[in-house]
């Protein structure tokens, strides 16, 4: 029964991202819909990212002494100011773990 | 550019993600074990169903005994978030043959998809992009695998590294912040944030889905409002 439960999850997740690629979404979709797509990244990343923050946990916020906020807003200010991902990821990664550590 | 070279540009790009992914993977397979999985189980459920959030959601809801149908829906609820991705990539691989649609759908997962649209947006006029997105999906289809059979070999013994998992969305920050070039773009960001704190608060399954629709919709919206930041 588990393996079913797996194979049948690993089928709904495959179909998820199959089916748009399928065929069943024209290429000849009206502009305003094709002009919505590029938003999409944004949208979607953004709360993954803002989820990953812990920005609330248990229904209380979380702001302050909340590192990993921190060190967001100092990654967001690099990229701003760099657009290099590399060094977004390792000054925000650095500033994470010195104000955890120290 | 040839194609073994902008493979091997995604498989670059995606291995710095690895530092964060690899301990997820660790954290899934120990969980795995402890839910009750057998080891076949367990490993084998990370590329039949390849979806860390999700897994880790399955054996979870496994290890409280929660009816099948729950779990089911579940996992269908965090993984919705694909269908989105998929949309965003029908027109740069829509012409492509059926055997590489279905390829890429499978390898279609945040990490991927994060590296590799960013190259879509800025060179859609190359026809053999889809050969990153191959390098970017499967490297982490081979550090995903890899560390989920350490996690349930390792079991118990969970190492001090977990803080790493930090790296990934900072990498989506570095993603995300460059491609905020208008009003409606920056708007886009604010609401889906906005939304996700309010619907994960909420304990709303499809959280991040409807987050990323609202903030959809505020993006086309406001797209009149646009002139370059």
């Amino acid at each position: 029964m588990t393996w079913s439960l797996i194979v049948l999850c690993g089928v709904i997740t495959f179909l998820i991202r199959f089916i748009p690629l399928s065929g069943i979404i024209s290429s000849d979709l009206p502009l305003f819909l094709k002009q919505s797509f590029k938003y999409i990244p944004l949208a979607v990343l953004t709360p993954i990212i803002v989820s990953d923050l812990s920005i609330i946990e248990n229904k209380n916020f979380l702001l302050i002494d909340n590192f990993k906020l921190y060190s967001a807003l100092i990654a967001i200010f690099v990229a701003l100011i760099w657009n290099n991902v590399l060094a977004t990821i390792s000054i925000g990664m650095a500033s994470f773990l010195i104000m955890s550590n120290f | 550019m040839k194609k073994w070279q902008i493979f091997k540009q995604g498989v670059l790009e995606e291995m710095p993600l690895q530092l964060g992914v690899f301990p997820f993977g660790i954290i899934y397979g120990v969980m795995a074990i402890e839910s009750g999985l057998t080891f076949l189980q367990a490993l084998l459920m990370s590329s039949i169903i390849f979806g860390g959030a999700s897994q880790i959601a399955f054996v979870q809801l496994l290890s409280n005994s929660t009816p099948f149908g729950v779990i089911v829906t579940t996992v269908g609820a965090i993984n919705s978030r694909h269908l989105l991705y998929s949309i965003s990539m029908v027109e740069y691989l829509n012409k492509l043959s059926v055997s590489w649609r279905v390829m890429l759908a499978y390898l279609l997962t945040d990490e991927a998809y994060a590296v590799s649209i960013r190259k879509f947006i800025n060179h859609s006029d190359n026809s053999i992009l889809h050969y990153h997105l191959l390098g970017s999906g499967i490297t982490l289809f081979v550090s995903w695998q890899i560390s989920t059979l350490s996690g349930v070999l390792i079991g118990n013994d969970l190492p001090e590294f977990l803080d790493l998992q930090f790296i990934i969305p900072l990498t989506f920050i570095a993603i995300i912040i460059p491609m905020i070039k208008s009003k409606s773009t920056f708007l886009t960001v604010i609401v889906a944030g906005i939304a996700a704190l309010v619907f994960k608060n909420l304990d709303i399954n499809f959280w991040i889905i409807l987050s990323g629709l609202f903030g959809i919709l505020v993006g086309m919206f406001s797209s009149r409002l646009d002139k370059k930041l």
